[in-house]
């Protein structure tokens, strides 16, 4: 999320280089680990459409200036609008946002994005809808919105949803963090490099002059290597993570995690549940939700569901814990939400249905998303 | 012709050359550089009126979060066959696989489902949330595969259902838990090879030995032999066993025990003979066989004994005098059985609407100018006409079905005659809806409805059964129209009021109908019920004249039924589709105004329509005049188009995920390629 008018434009927060048919576009905002602003994802989403128009164009890299590709929204600055202001600039800047994470999706011409470093919420969006997510050694992934009063999104639901078993529910319920090697072995990314050889990776990539995706394929590959899975990652937890995390509801998930803890003492486990009871419940509820519900759904229903929920959050009438969430977590750094409802079996199925119906508003509609004519069907399954 | 002939050629030709470069997906896409068909997802030119899952929320009216948790156990389990097709991956079950095969693979996704905990709380908790959960998951897994779902339905509802219905404490206690876990695993052994609808008339004995304190079961005769036991050829180790019960030399009718079969190890039993029932053309992963007892004994605490029991001296014990009343308390579970097949062969009906539909709006064939564009199947009234009219019963009974469900979970004593009478009206309505439903489906996709892979052209074989089983649709109907004029006779009786099983327009003022019909009265909704009311009162007093006319000269009551077969026939038909018709009102006036009310206004005109239209009794009886029936027929032709820009929403609606469909439902071109051949 992030501001819509706080912040005066600034073209150098996207920098674009050409280079032969490449294009770079480098998100530049270091300060603020390149969090999106309202006016960079509309330049982004301008750049996108010229040049999946322009012929001269066969690639586009997106990388991060600094130590982040990008950190997500903008947080900070979208609270800060809504409390101002209404919740209507919030929508405009997911109207925005996910339309960019529609595009991409569906994008006609392969993208590269070389993660390294912080690769959070929007950061995600940005990146793990196009064909090509080049993790590092520095590589932080992560979807920490339940910790927030938020939930999952930029189409969130629709790739964690296609990961191995029930790692996406995990993923996106307690908000763990992956490194570069967990983000390849799960499918989030496509390539491993090594961070030294990104600048000879980048030459390489400007140098194609193709739109295959196998040719950019080989050409990453020779310059990625296989890496070293940490022995405490979570990927080798798969087998519990997949008998807890396919439970119906987030009840029986704990309930199935507390199950495996009292058979044996396990730090990991304990982590694991303490992620989930220090998030929103409601959080969690229509996280669940969302995830199972974008298993089954195309890119373009996914993110028009989440548009509901997102408005229906900042709305803040079903619930305050967006507000309670930043105060506790990004304002006064208590680190003690008060959530409300504050527990999960207060939050009840209607609760949890009410955030996926319309608004009930008369100026507000469902996501529009811009029609795409004649994708060719690779550009329609990328994960 | 010949230019047709040489266009033709030519895409033919533009085919070969493609087969020839197979880089060409790869690379930057030829978006108009040959005249070769495109495939164009439907979604990026059919704009949406409304929010498909809106309109899914009044169609599954219950759990969603719950399906769409078991449709993603699916799909993230290799257990359910993947099949990449494209880009795209399906889940279906090995239809080629061995008869032998299937019933492996359906008994190990029952398992893998145990483990997930679905079926928690299927038998152990029992209140009305409970109950639509088990409805909506048993729903999603029959999406998947009717074997699943059968073989779940036999265990939990047929084998469970009996335990809890005929049983008392002792038997919940004993076996449900150990039922909804799979320690045990049950059948339920009515149907004999001598009797099936008429269970009364079954022949298995058993008797009580006080010596031992035990029932003896015996099969007397090979028309006496248990036939199609569904679990029974390979899998049960338990069986619920119908027979007659014979106490010191009299017989006490039917009664229900519980039989063991199979050892846990799978051994069948001593003095039990089993028979594979064979191959089937469908329903293969379902085990069904036949069971031979040869005086099984069995404990005395095994007589399900909720409406009646045998003391240990052996004496007949029951609260129910009546035999004819114990015998419909027994027939109780077989209720629950109706539902599931009714909301079963909605789904089915919406899976072959589904990929008829979204084929019709991607694949063209002829043009209507030389040289032009070919037409897309969709844009064909005769194809509009073919499938409009079913989407739209469809829906009605989607919306029928789930009033069934409501009022199942909430009965009480006194609804059980209606829901009675209501679930076998439905499951016979639905069901042939369904396999009709299918063939033309399987018609509108050509050749590729033969494919197995495409659903449409199998799923008839699979669901076939359900015309006949849980009782014959065409004795379900008799009964429909029995119990409807046990309604005329005790208000005639009495001077009263008709009451009960929605009759009670037949106190009102018989309804007129206009003779000069316009659109917007056919598209009225009194109208439409007026119609409706119209014919089933008249149909009514001409059954129970009839009935009475035979028995006047001479005929039994019974005999004068069977001879009174079409009025009865046309009668359940009526009062089935007044049902029909009157939860669809009702759901629509639960729908806020605006474009999704719209579109339902559009489908209940469409349902009211076609049913006037179809059922002769209009014009027989003369309900409706030769010009009333002529601007009917005018009207559905116009329903048609008014509903054909909705199509593609219409059976997103459904709610049935892509990877539950079939590849021509899709990039049928790109499933088709030789890149994915």
């Amino acid at each position: 999320m992030a501001a819509l008018s706080s912040t005066k434009p600034d073209d150098h927060q996207i920098l674009v280089e050409e280079k032969l048919s490449a294009r770079i576009l480098t998100l530049n905002r270091p300060k603020q680990l390149n969090a999106l602003l309202f006016q960079m994802i509309s330049r982004l989403l301008e750049l996108f459409i010229a040049y999946e128009e322009d012929s001269n164009v066969k690639l586009v890299i997106v990388k991060g200036k600094g130590r982040a590709f990008c950190a997500g929204g903008d947080v900070a600055a979208a609270i800060r609008d809504i409390n101002e202001g209404t919740w209507r600039l919030g929508a405009k800047f997911y109207w925005k946002q996910f339309t960019l994470n529609y595009i991409l999706a569906t994008y006609r011409k392969p993208q590269v994005s070389i993660l390294n470093g912080v690769v959070m919420g929007g950061g995600a969006g940005a990146s793990i809808h196009g064909r090509f997510r080049v993790a590092t050694e520095n590589s932080v992934f992560a979807m920490p919105e339940t910790a927030l009063g938020l939930f999952p999104d930029v189409g969130a639901s629709y790739f964690l949803s296609r990961l191995p078993g029930f790692f996406g529910e995990y993923l996106g319920l307690t908000g763990t963090r992956l490194d570069g090697a967990e983000m390849l072995v799960c499918g989030l990314a496509t390539h491993f490099v090594p961070s030294e050889r990104l600048s000879l990776l980048e030459e390489a990539l400007c140098k194609v002059d193709s739109s295959d995706p196998a040719i950019i394929s080989a050409v990453i590959n020779e310059y990625s290597k296989q890496p070293y899975i940490k022995e405490k990652s979570a990927y080798h937890r798969l087998n519990v993570i997949d008998r807890c995390f396919s439970r119906r509801t987030v009840e029986e998930i704990i309930s199935a995690l507390e199950r495996v803890a009292l058979n044996k003492k396990d730090d990991w486990i304990s982590k694991t549940i303490q992620s989930l009871k220090r998030a929103s419940p409601t959080s969690l509820k229509i996280s669940l939700r969302s995830i199972r519900q974008g298993r089954l759904q195309g890119v373009g229903q996914c993110l028009v569901r989440e548009y509901r929920i997102a408005c229906h959050v900042m709305q803040g009438k079903l619930s305050k814990d967006l507000f309670e969430g930043f105060r506790a977590i990004l304002l006064d750094k208590d680190k003690n939400p008060k959530w409300e409802p504050s527990k999960l079996e207060l939050v009840s199925d209607d609760m949890v249905d009410s955030y996926f119906s319309m608004m009930d508003d008369e100026d507000w509609e469902d996501l529009k998303l811009p029609a795409r004519s004649n994708l060719p069907a690779y550009a329609i399954a990328k994960l | 012709m010949e230019q047709q002939i040489t266009r033709r050629t030519q895409v033919l030709t533009n085919h070969l050359l493609l087969h020839g470069e197979p880089t060409s997906l790869s690379a930057a896409p030829p978006l108009s550089s040959n005249s070769c068909l495109n495939y164009s997802p439907p979604e990026l030119n059919e704009p949406l009126s409304f929010n498909p899952t809106d309109m899914r929320v009044y169609l599954d009216s219950h759990n969603i979060p719950d399906r769409d948790w078991l449709f993603g156990l699916i799909t993230q389990s290799r257990l359910f066959n993947p099949k990449q097709r494209g880009h795209k991956v399906f889940f279906s079950p090995d239809y080629n696989q061995s008869m032998e095969q299937q019933r492996e693979m359906t008994m190990k996704r029952v398992l893998y489902l145990l483990e997930k905990g679905v079926f928690q709380g299927w038998l152990t908790e029992r209140n009305p949330d409970a109950e639509l959960r088990k409805f909506a998951l048993l729903e999603v897994v029959g999406i998947f595969d009717h074997s699943l779902a059968i073989k779940l339905g036999v265990h939990f509802f047929l084998w469970g259902g009996a335990i809890q219905f005929f049983g008392t404490k002792r038997h919940h206690d004993k076996w449900l838990r150990d039922t909804e876990n799979y320690v045990v695993k049950g059948c339920f052994a009515m149907t004999e090879l001598g009797h099936g609808s008429n269970v009364r008339g079954i022949e298995t004995v058993t008797t009580y030995d006080s010596n031992t304190g035990e029932f003896v079961i015996n099969t007397p005769c090979e028309s006496a032999q248990k036939y199609w036991i569904g679990g029974a050829a390979n899998h049960a180790t338990h069986t619920i066993v119908f027979s007659q019960l014979n106490i010191n030399g009299e017989n006490q009718g039917v009664h229900a025990l519980i039989a063991q079969i199979r050892d846990a190890d799978g051994n069948v039993c001593p003095n039990i003979r089993i028979a594979d029932c064979g191959h089937k053309i469908g329903l293969n992963g379902v085990d069904n066989g036949q069971i031979w007892f040869d005086n099984v004994r069995i404990p005395r605490e095994n007589l399900l004994n909720s409406v009646a029991d045998v003391s240990p001296d052996g004496q007949y014990l029951s609260a129910i005098k009546d035999p004819d009343q114990r015998f419909a308390a027994f027939l109780a579970p077989l209720t629950s059985g109706r539902i599931t097949i009714s909301a079963s062969a909605i789904y089915t009906s919406k899976i072959g609407l589904a990929i008829a539909i979204r084929y019709s709006l991607t694949r063209r064939a002829f043009s209507v100018a030389p040289n032009g564009r070919e037409v897309l199947l969709l844009d064909y009234p005769s194809h509009q006409r073919r499938l409009l009219p079913l989407l739209a019963k469809t829906y009605a009974m989607s919306f029928a079905g789930n009033y069934l469900k409501q009022i199942y979970v909430k009965r009480t004593p006194e609804s059980n005659k209606l829901i009675h009478v209501l679930s076998s009206a439905f499951k016979a309505t639905f069901t042939w809806h369904n396999m009709r439903n299918l063939q033309e489906c399987r018609e509108a996709c050509g050749g590729q409805g033969l494919k197995t892979e495409n659903l449409v052209g199998h799923l008839k074989g699979e669901y076939d059964v359900q015309s006949t089983f849980e009782g014959d649709n065409n004795v379900l109907m008799q009964q429909v129209s029995k119990a409807l004029l046990a309604v005329y006779i005790a208000a005639k009786k009495s001077n009263k009021p008709f009451k009960g099983f929605g009759l009670e327009h037949m106190n009102n003022p018989c309804p007129v109908i206009p003779s000069q019909l316009t659109s917007s009265t056919l598209r009225c909704s009194k109208f439409q019920t007026d119609a409706f009311f119209l014919r089933e009162r008249d149909l009514l007093n001409r059954f129970a004249a009839e009935v009475s006319q035979f028995q006047a000269q001479g005929e039994s009551k019974e005999y004068a039924f069977i001879l009174s077969y079409q009025l009865a026939e046309d009668l359940g038909r009526a009062y089935s589709e007044r049902e029909l018709l009157q939860t669809f009102i009702q759901t629509e006036a639960t729908v806020p105004a605006g474009s999704l009310k719209n579109v339902l206004a559009l489908l209940r005109s469409m349902y009211a329509l076609i049913c006037l239209e179809e059922d002769a009794a209009f014009l027989r009886y003369g309900y409706l005049s030769m010009d009333n029936a002529a601007a009917v027929r005018k009207e559905v032709t116009k329903l048609c188009s008014d509903l054909r820009p909705h199509a593609l929403a219409l059976v997103t609606s459904f709610g049935i995920p892509d990877a539950f469909l079939s590849p021509i439902a899709f990039n049928w071109i790109d499933a088709n390629a030789w890149a994915s051949v």
